[in-house]
């Protein structure tokens, strides 16, 4: 049985089957890749530009990048504090999930989406400490609904950025490039 | 290049090495009760795994940092020699580094420190076989923490899973914290300032931890002013960064 | 060709369909699997990615340790000693360490419970239930046991009862039966007029010894007097001390001494006095009628001790400026226990140490108390029981303490518990008394509580350590001093007269705020909030004084002590010591990790063992890991044998802490319980002869393999070889 299956592939037409079977294949997993760069569904539509536009600092919603690892966000208190005042947000649909969220006291379940993995210990505040902006690795969101990564936030890109910073300084290059600065 | 081991003696080895590294340790058998809380605050600190009293039997207990006691002489004659806190010892040259074919475990060179890269790790367990002081503990398996137990998991401490190797890190997270504390605030990391989790709990204060390049700080100092300190195997020339005092 | 579709295509094939699946998977961002819920409002002193640290008590036993707790998002995630407390200094032991995985537990009581109903009830509906049983009863059919911990709850109580005639709250712990502490106080009282917990400064001394005192490993308040024991050893300004431990099997503390002298059970008393009238004999002088009667070359021989040993030690003894003489563990749990801790307190009278730095002395009383109050004794417990069996109550309160499995089998409070209508039980987990009561109405964890303990030694100073919830309640559970309050005022008269408050934080602050006008203290507060938020601050509150006192010497080498041999029940051949597992206690077999901790000296984890000496298993025919019956006149268990070097031939051993039939799934089936062997029989003082039992062997022919640390170390150490 086996074997007359594999005789079979040898024929013209099973050389083409086959061809067909990995072309399908990679359609799926391309599919599949794609599928995985995309932007996440979020439980509300926000819109990070129209925050920004109005002036809203980066470190006013994430305070906690200038003070440690994680940037954190914002609570629904604070989203509150200035929406409650704002007549749009009793009349937008976009808004709703905000108003239902802080009338039922549930929260927004967010999903992250600048992450990296558990085994890689970022800390925001040695970056911001260093001068870095925002938006070198956030991307400019002035320009952005929903957020979504500039880039592939991978050990490449990471450490890319690390060398350069550390230029001509060896001191600065052995600490930068220490597999034990970010993995522990 | 490498010569082998029996070509080299003491001192040369020490010569092609750097003498004294970073971090360093001093643990004094003396007063080294073996209570256990050390091993308890490693694990604690350091998300351990339990594995339970089947695994444990067959030696594949976690432990990071154990207390090793032995016996001498016989009843009654008898005497348990001094408990001996034994963990990584985070050589100047590892036995475990040079035959990891992944390079998941690494020396860093900014700390000083033998690295275990998790996410590189493959679980060739070459390190472990390789390590003298078998101190290395391998994840054979995903082992289980009910629900809520994982909420006490320390964030800074990646949560390891099956197949991994690990190993003490001489608590680098509280290294890190300090020195981005310190940065943060301008200044130099403080002796004493923070400890390692075993340290920070020994009753006894028989674990003492610190700089051993800075000779004002107080692991030094111990070692200066007691010059008994013995560092296990260290006519291996592995260059142990833990060093222990025996008797009184 | 099928022959050829093998392992290379295979491994081709499988390959692909690994690398589809990383790139499905791995390559994208692992933010698809992970929902973020950010607090709707944060709380004071929280900042994203930062952890809070709060300082309250330790609850894993009464010793009153102060703690910090991490805390990150509302989660506790370390607990550390606080520097500044008095009596640890920054130190923590195993136990303290553990305790999060009691607050994690997943085996916590979540609800309050009914027993035979199978839905929770509500806490409107549970507060009824007790101000029911409190109203509808005589006030003297109301009992209460608490455990040695918490004490601002037991103070509660204490004020409840005086208030409404009910019984006072009797308090017990395991711990307390095997320190032996009515012993101790009765011994102090007997010496010095005045009973109190003796306070040995280990870290002062030149010469230590210890009569079966384990004070390295759960006796009294251990993490301080290993901080002695550092002392004694490391101190700077004098030479390093010696350490003698005088006990049949060597114990964690033994295994630390100098010399290690494995005296016969029973003759502690006889050996006290012989180093004691040897001793004075080289001082010169007259001979104290505490000493005159003892026959040296016959405590000689009856203990098994060469005369040139008890010359020598005698001799360390006298001529040096700082010894000490402690008593403590199974050498008071003898028949004679008493008569050995009097004879060893007046060698401390002998060396006239009291009050001086390496000596003995009174413990500080915290800031409150003017007299010290010792749990009760076994002898006590056993009036208790034989009240409850007699249905002298209708209630049975229990609190902070797992009678069901801390008191021994043969007291009989299983049976006694049978004659009590309501058995009420406020137990946290799932233990054997939360199966028996008839409700369980679930306290917080330690951590999530508030409260103080007093430090009842180990501290110089005066001390009242301070709790207070390091995170929100994990679990439907509620304070039991809310209970009792609203349970109170429920029941209204004088019940609700007797504890006025709005709920525990109001009470806790009425007792606090005593403290208010004190001058001398580690802080001073304006008004009683303040008092109350610096208490919660820096854990606790304490005078900046030494508060021990040293014991009149003059009558303590007049009295005589009899120098007795202890008297054992049973047929046996064997001594039988019970000791308290150093990482376990009491309470700990239900923490995965303390269960993980291998035993200091015999590195055993997860089980219970015998432990023989292998001179005796090699007579008996016994190996490592053989399962032995063990049989006394109360009762009998089987368990596997540890073959352990340092225990006298004539001796068996074996830890406390294993043996739960509930608890949990970490303590649940896990071992034995030697209170299972133990009978009615109690020292002069009342405490529990829990070290005064003997037992036969039996084999069973059956194997259990223990897991041990030791020979089998590291990933591939198994047959590393016997010589580890």
């Amino acid at each position: 049985m086996i074997k007359t299956f594999f005789d079979w592939l040898k024929q013209p037409m099973g050389m083409i089957a086959v061809g067909i079977a990995f072309l399908v294949l990679f359609s799926v997993a391309a599919f599949g890749l794609y599928q995985t760069q995309q932007a996440p569904e979020q439980p509300i539509q926000f819109p990070h530009k129209t925050h920004v536009a109005f002036g809203i600092q980066c470190l006013y919603c994430h305070p906690g990048a200038s003070k440690g690892p994680s940037a954190g966000i914002p609570t629904q208190e604070k989203c509150w504090a200035c929406h409650n005042q704002i007549q749009k947000t009793q009349t937008s649909a976009l808004l709703a999930p905000l108003k239902d969220a802080v009338i039922g006291n549930t929260p927004i379940q967010w999903v992250p989406v600048a992450i990296v993995p558990d085994f890689v210990q970022f800390n925001h505040r040695a970056h911001i400490a260093a001068g870095r902006n925002c938006e070198e690795c956030h991307g400019d969101l002035t320009q952005m609904t929903i957020y979504e990564n500039p880039q592939v936030m991978n050990m490449g890109w990471c450490l890319n950025c690390h060398v350069e910073a550390a230029g001509e300084d060896q001191e600065k290059l052995i600490k930068l490039s220490d597999c034990g600065t970010c993995h522990y | 290049m490498m010569a082998t081991l029996s070509d080299l003696k003491i001192s040369e080895v020490k010569l092609s090495g750097k003498e004294a590294g970073k971090w360093g340790m001093v643990i004094d058998q003396d007063i080294c009760t073996g209570c256990q809380a050390c091993v308890a605050a490693c694990a604690m600190e350091n998300n351990i795994s339990f594995v339970g009293e089947e695994d444990a039997g067959y030696g594949r207990s976690m432990h990071w940092i154990r207390i090793e006691r032995f016996w001498e002489g016989e009843y009654p004659e008898v005497k348990m020699t001094p408990n001996q806190p034994m963990m990584c010892q985070q050589c100047g040259q590892a036995p475990c580094e040079p035959v990891c074919p992944a390079f998941a475990t690494v020396h860093s060179m900014a700390e000083e420190l033998n690295l275990q890269v998790y996410n590189r790790c493959v679980g060739t367990r070459y390190c472990a076989n390789n390590c003298p002081y078998q101190v290395r503990s391998f994840n054979w398996r995903d082992y289980e923490r009910p629900e809520p137990l994982p909420n006490q998991l320390n964030p800074d401490v990646t949560v390891r899973r099956r197949g991994i190797m690990e190993k003490c890190t001489f608590c680098i997270q509280r290294i890190h914290r300090a020195q981005d504390q310190a940065k943060a605030e301008g200044r130099e990391v403080v002796d004493g300032e923070f400890t390692t989790a075993c340290a920070q709990a020994c009753p006894a204060s028989a674990i003492t931890f610190g700089r051993t390049d800075d000779p004002a700080s107080l692991v030094s100092q111990l070692m200066k002013r007691r010059s008994h300190g013995v560092k296990h195997l260290e006519e291996l020339g592995t260059l142990p960064n833990v060093t222990y005092f025996k008797g009184g | 060709m099928s022959e050829q579709f093998s392992r290379r295509d295979f491994l081709k094939l499988a390959g692909l369909g690994a690398a589809t699946t990383a790139v499905l998977t791995g390559c994208g961002p692992a933010s698809r699997y992970v929902k973020r819920e950010p607090y709707m409002e944060m709380p004071e002193y929280t900042a994203t990615g930062q952890s809070t640290y709060y300082a309250t008590t330790c609850r894993e036993c009464a010793a009153g340790c102060g703690l910090v707790v991490r805390t990150h998002q509302g989660r506790a995630i370390k607990t550390e000693g606080n520097a500044n407390h008095p009596l640890n200094l920054g130190k923590t032991c195993a136990r303290g360490q553990a305790s999060l995985q009691g607050l994690y537990n997943p085996d916590r009581v979540t609800d309050p419970i009914k027993a035979g109903s199978p839905l929770p009830m509500d806490w409107d509906a549970a507060i009824q239930v007790v101000a029911d049983a409190l109203k509808n009863n005589k006030p003297e059919e109301v009992a209460f046991l608490m455990g040695m911990a918490p004490d601002h709850l037991f103070d509660l109580v204490s004020d409840l009862a005086k208030e409404t005639g009910m019984n006072a709250p009797i308090r017990f712990g395991a711990l307390g039966m095997f320190e032996a502490r009515a012993t101790l106080s009765q011994a102090a009282g007997n010496l010095f007029g005045e009973a109190g917990l003796p306070y040995f400064d280990v870290g002062g001394a030149q010469v230590v010894l210890s009569f079966g005192a384990n004070f390295l490993e759960t006796w009294l308040s251990p993490v301080s007097y290993t901080r002695g024991f550092t002392g004694l050893r490391e101190a700077q300004t004098k030479q390093r001390g010696t350490l003698v431990q005088f006990e049949a099997r060597m114990s964690a503390t033994g295994g630390k001494a100098d010399e290690w002298i494995p005296l016969r059970p029973g003759t502690e008393a006889l050996v006290a006095l012989a180093i004691g009238k040897l001793a004075a004999e080289i001082k010169g002088g007259a001979m104290p009628r505490a000493f005159a009667g003892v026959d040296v070359l016959d405590a000689a021989s009856k203990s098994g001790i060469k005369l040139e040993t008890l010359e020598h030690i005698a001799g360390m003894f006298a001529n040096s400026a700082g010894a000490l003489a402690i008593p403590g563990g199974a050498a008071l749990g003898q028949s004679n226990g008493l008569e050995v801790a009097e004879a060893v307190l007046a060698l401390n009278a002998l060396a006239d140490n009291f009050g001086k730095p390496g000596g003995m002395s009174i413990s500080a009383l915290a800031p409150d108390q003017t007299e010290y109050h010792r749990p009760a004794s076994a002898k006590e417990m056993q009036d208790f029981i034989q009240k409850m069996a007699g249905g002298k109550f209708k209630v049975l309160f229990v609190h902070g303490v797992n009678p069901f499995f801390e008191l021994p089998n043969s007291l009989g409070f299983h049976s006694a518990s049978k004659n009590v209508a309501q058995l009420i039980s406020f137990s946290t987990f799932r233990d054997e008394t939360a199966r028996e009561a008839n409700y369980v109405f679930p306290d917080h964890h330690g951590l999530e509580a508030w409260g103080y303990q007093r430090v009842a030694t180990g501290a110089m100073q005066p001390v009242l350590s301070g709790a207070q919830p390091v995170v929100s309640p994990f679990y439907n559970t509620r304070a039991t001093a809310d209970v009792m309050i609203a349970a109170a005022q429920l029941a209204g008269g004088s019940f609700a007269q007797a504890l006025p408050y709005a709920d525990e934080v109001e009470f806790l602050q009425t007792k606090v705020a005593s403290l208010l006008g004190e001058a001398d203290g580690s802080f001073s507060a304006p008004n009683p909030q303040t008092f109350m938020a610096y208490f919660q601050q820096y854990g606790g509150w304490w005078r900046n004084m030494d508060g021990r006192v040293a014991p009149s010497a003059s009558g303590a080498l007049n009295r005589s002590i009899k120098g007795d041999m202890a008297e054992f029940a049973g047929e046996g051949e064997f001594f039988f010591i019970p000791f308290v597992s150093p990482t376990l206690a009491e309470a700990g077999a239900n923490k995965p990790w303390l269960q993980e901790l291998p035993d200091p000296t015999t590195t055993v984890m997860w089980n219970t063992w015998l432990e023989m000496n292998p001179e005796t298993a090699h007579e008996l025919h016994i190996e490592n890991d053989d399962v032995v019956r063990v049989v006394s006149d109360a009762g009998a268990l089987e368990l596997p044998v540890y073959v352990y070097p340092a225990i006298r031939p004539d001796t068996v051993a074996m830890p406390f802490g294993q043996g739960h039939t509930a608890y949990g799934r970490y303590a649940e089936g896990r071992g034995v319980n030697p209170n299972d062997l133990l009978g009615q029989h109690f020292n002069e003082a009342g405490d529990l002869a829990f070290a005064g039992m003997k037992v036969k062997i039996e084999k069973t022919g059956k194997k259990r393999p223990l897991s041990r640390l030791e020979s089998i170390m590291g990933v591939y150490g198994e047959g590393l070889g016997e010589e580890h």
